[in-house]
C-alpha cells in the first residue's frame, strides 16, 4: 500500500523547525499568494470545495464552520486548538514539534480566511518543548515579515499570540478553551450562542484544530480538486492516524480517508507474532470499540459512525488478546471522571460512581448487580451534559461490556453480605 | 514570615516588566492569568498565595477569582513540590503496554506514591493522564521534558543521574521545603470520600484536619494511593486488606517522620 505523505512529508528525515529549511521546501509561498492575490471568500470557497472537515474530533466541514461568522462584525478571532489530550492521540504533538512553520502557515491562512487580525494558538500545558519550538518559529516568521503589521506590504495586519494551557483535558472543548483563554476556569459554555457568533471576549471566534489548519497549506498549493479526489464521498482527503497499543510499529501514519481498518493495522506493523486481535478503538478515548467483523470497513467518518463508533481525532488503539478490558474500561472511566469539570451533575457524579464500581471489579470484588448497574448509569449520563465529555464515558465501556460480558461478570465474586461486612 | 515570603516583593519587582509584556498581548487583561501563573511558578517552584494575589491585582480580579481559576488546572502546584516532578503516564495506551509495572517500579524505588514528595524534597511523583506520546509507550515527563520507552534500567539511570546532579533536565526552582503532598485535601479528587464497597473501612478524608494536619495528610495519602497494592503484582500484598494498608502507611509515615 502506498504511503502518502502530505503534512508528514519530511518529518523524521529533515529538520523542519528552522524557517530556512521550511522555505526551501516552498514554505510560506502559499501565505504570500493568499495575502497578495486572494480574498477571504476565495479561501472559504477553496476549503468548501476541498471537502476538508475538522480533524480535531467532531469532523465538521471547515468551510461551513467559517461561513457561520456574522457578516456585519469586524472583530473576529481565530483560535488554533493544540490542546491535544484525547487518550491515544499524538498527531498535533508531532506537528507542533516537528513542523511548527507548517502549523503557523496554516494558522495565518485560516485567520486570513475569516478576516481576523488576531489569532491565538492554545497549546497544551504539558507540551512545554512544543511551546518553545513554536514560539521560536513564530519569532523567525515575525522577523521575516510574515506576521505582524503590513504583511508583504499589503497593509494586512495579523498578530499571533501563543497561549499555554495548564493541564486540563476539558480545555480541548472549544468553549472551555475560550474560557481558559479569557483567564477563567476551563468550563464549557452553554451553546448556543456558538463561538462563531459569540466566542472569545464575546466576539465571533473560530476554533480549528492544528491538523485542520495545516491541511490548508497543501490544499492551496495543489488545489482543492487534488484533496477532494481522494477519500470517500463525504470524507475527503487525508488524515493523520495515531496508531498505538498492541502493534509492532506504533506511530503517526498519514492515510487517505477510506483506507480499510485492516490496512492501517498492517501499516503499523501488524500485531505481535502469535497474538490475535480483540478490538480496535478507532477514534480516541471517547469512541466505542470496533471488532474483527468490521476490519474491512473503510476508515472514514461515515463508516465509523455506522459501526457504532467514530473517527474522532484519529487515535487508533489496537488491543490484542493480552488485554484486560475491565482494566481498560476502568482506565478510561477514571480518566473522564478525573477530567470532568464538574458543572453538570450526570457527568460529575455518574463518572465517579462508575469509576468506583469499576474499581472494585478490577480488584475482583464486584457485587451482584454491578454489571447491570454500570450499563444503567452509563445510559443515564449520555446526552444530558453541556459538552461532549459526559457523553464520552459510555461508548468504550458499553462496547466492551456487551462484547466481553464474561470478563466483567467473572469479577463479581462477593455477595452483598460479604461486601458490606 | 519565611525567607521566600520576604524575598517575594523583590521577585515581583523583577518580574513586573515581563508581566506587563504578557498582559499587553491580550485584549483583556484577565487572559494573562495563566501565563502569569506559569511565570511565577517557574521562579518559585509553585504558585504561592502571594503570586496569586499579585497576579490578581495586575489583571484586575479578586484573589478569590484567581485562586478559583488556578485551582482548576493540575499543572499549577499550589503547595511546594520536589525539585524534580516525575509525571508518569497512566493513559490507556501506556497501560496496555505495561505502565502499571512502571508505576509500581517508581513507587518502590522512590518509596512514595501518587501525588507525593520524597522526604528529601528532591522528587515529586504523580501519575498523570495521557501525555500524547502513545507511540512511545510507556512514557513520562520529568519537569515537563518527555522521556519515552521507559524500562527499569532507564528509570534507575535517571534517578541516579538526578541524585548525582548530572541529569540532562534542570531542576525546578524550590523556594520552600515541600510537604508530603502538594494536594490540598479539599480538592475534588478526594472531596467525595469516594469509598467503594471494596474499600470499606478506610477512614473518610472528610475528617482530615485540612492543610498541615498530619493525620489528615496521611489519610489523604492513603485515599489517593488506594491502588498501591494493585501495582506491586506480588500475590501476598495483593491480598492485603485496605485496613492493613492504612496501618502500614501510618507506620511508614511515622518512621519517615511525616
Amino acid at each position: 500500500m502506498p504511503v502518502t505523505k502530505v503534512l508528514t512529508a519530511g518529518i523524521g528525515e529533515v529538520d523542519l523547525r528552522g524557517i530556512d529549511a521550511y522555505r526551501q521546501r516552498g514554505g510560506y509561498t502559499q501565505w504570500e499568494r493568499v495575502v497578495r492575490d486572494l480574498q477571504p471568500v476565495d479561501i472559504l470557497n477553496i476549503a468548501e470545495k476541498s471537502g476538508l472537515r475538522g480533524r480535531g474530533g467532531a469532523g465538521f466541514p471547515t468551510g461551513r464552520k467559517w461561513s457561520f461568522l456574522p457578516k456585519d462584525k469586524n472583530v473576529r478571532y481565530l483560535v488554533c486548538n493544540c490542546d491535544e489530550a484525547e487518550p491515544g492521540t499524538f498527531k498535533d504533538h508531532m506537528l507542533l514539534e516537528e513542523a511548527p512553520h507548517l502549523v503557523l502557515e496554516g494558522m495565518l491562512i485560516g485567520a486570513y480566511a475569516i478576516a481576523s487580525h488576531h489569532a491565538f494558538i492554545y497549546i497544551r500545558g504539558e507540551f512545554l518543548r512544543g511551546y518553545e519550538i513554536f514560539s521560536a518559529a513564530l519569532e523567525q516568521a515575525r522577523a521575516a515579515g510574515f506576521v505582524g503589521t503590513n504583511i508583504f506590504g499589503t497593509g494586512f495586519d495579523l498578530e499571533i499570540t501563543v497561549h499555554r494551557g495548564a493541564g486540563a483535558y476539558i480545555c480541548g472543548e472549544e468553549t472551555a478553551m475560550l474560557n481558559s483563554l479569557e483567564g477563567k476556569r476551563g468550563e464549557p459554555r452553554l451553546k448556543p450562542p456558538f463561538p462563531a457568533v459569540e466566542g472569545l471576549y464575546s466576539k465571533p471566534t473560530i476554533v480549528n484544530n492544528v491538523e485542520t489548519l495545516a491541511y490548508l497549506v497543501p490544499i492551496l498549493e495543489r488545489g482543492p480538486e487534488w484533496f477532494a479526489a481522494v477519500g470517500t464521498e463525504r470524507s475527503k482527503g487525508y488524515k493523520i492516524v495515531s496508531v498505538s497499543g498492541h502493534v509492532q510499529k506504533p506511530g503517526n501514519y498519514e492515510i487517505a480517508l477510506g483506507t480499510p481498518v485492516r490496512e492501517i493495522i498492517e501499516l503499523a506493523g501488524g500485531l505481535r507474532p502469535g497474538r490475535t486481535l480483540m478490538a480496535v478503538q478507532p477514534g480516541g478515548g471517547s469512541s466505542a470499540c470496533i471488532f474483527e467483523e468490521q476490519l474491512d470497513w473503510p476508515y472514514d467518518y461515515e463508516s465509523m459512525a455506522k459501526a457504532g463508533s467514530m473517527l474522532g481525532s484519529g487515535a487508533f488503539v489496537v488491543f490484542d488478546d493480552t488485554t484486560d478490558f475491565v482494566n481498560c474500561a476502568y482506565n478510561l472511566v477514571r480518566f473522564f471522571s478525573h477530567e470532568s469539570c464538574g458543572q453538570c451533575t450526570p457527568c460529575r457524579e455518574g463518572g465517579s460512581w462508575m469509576e468506583r464500581v469499576l474499581e472494585r471489579l478490577v480488584h475482583a470484588r464486584g457485587v451482584p448487580g454491578d454489571y447491570e448497574m454500570l450499563l444503567r448509569i452509563a445510559g443515564s449520563i449520555t446526552g444530558l451534559n453541556l459538552c461532549p465529555l459526559g457523553d464520552s464515558i459510555e461508548p468504550f465501556l458499553k462496547s466492551v461490556m456487551l462484547r466481553f460480558p464474561e470478563a466483567f461478570k467473572a469479577r463479581i465474586v462477593q455477595t452483598r453480605e460479604t461486601a458490606n461486612a | 514570615m519565611t525567607e521566600r515570603e520576604q524575598n517575594f516583593p523583590a521577585l515581583l519587582e523583577r518580574l513586573r516588566p515581563r508581566c506587563e509584556q504578557i498582559i499587553a498581548q491580550y485584549e483583556r487583561k484577565r487572559s494573562a492569568l495563566l501565563p502569569l501563573m506559569h511565570l511565577f511558578q517557574r521562579h518559585e517552584g509553585y504558585v504561592s498565595r502571594e503570586a496569586m494575589e499579585a497576579a490578581a491585582e495586575m489583571v484586575g480580579i479578586t484573589p478569590a477569582e484567581a485562586e478559583g481559576t488556578v485551582s482548576f488546572y493540575t499543572l499549577f502546584y499550589r503547595r511546594p513540590v520536589g525539585k524534580y516532578m516525575l509525571q508518569v503516564c497512566r493513559g490507556l495506551a501506556c497501560t496496555i503496554n505495561g505502565a502499571e509495572d512502571i508505576m509500581a517500579y517508581f513507587r518502590e524505588k522512590l518509596g512514595i506514591g501518587h501525588l507525593q514528595t520524597t522526604a528529601d524534597g528532591l522528587f515529586s511523583y504523580e501519575e498523570v493522564e495521557c501525555l500524547a506520546a502513545c507511540d512511545r509507550a510507556t512514557c513520562m515527563q520529568v519537569n515537563l521534558e518527555f522521556v519515552y520507552d521507559l524500562t527499569p534500567q532507564k528509570i534507575d539511570a535517571m534517578l541516579d543521574d538526578i541524585r548525582a546532579g548530572s541529569y540532562a533536565v534542570a531542576a525546578m526552582a524550590q523556594t520552600e521545603a515541600p510537604d508530603r503532598t502538594w494536594q490540598i485535601p479539599q480538592d475534588k479528587q478526594v472531596a467525595g470520600g469516594r469509598k467503594s464497597r471494596g474499600a470499606a473501612g478506610v477512614p473518610s478524608p472528610d475528617n482530615a484536619g485540612g492543610v498541615g494536619d498530619r493525620s489528615g495528610v496521611i489519610m489523604l495519602d492513603n485515599i489517593i494511593n488506594r491502588n498501591v497494592i494493585r501495582f506491586t503484582g506480588t500475590r501476598e500484598r495483593a491480598l492485603l486488606e485496605p485496613r492493613d494498608v492504612v496501618e502500614r502507611v501510618d507506620e511508614e509515615g511515622a518512621r519517615a517522620g511525616h
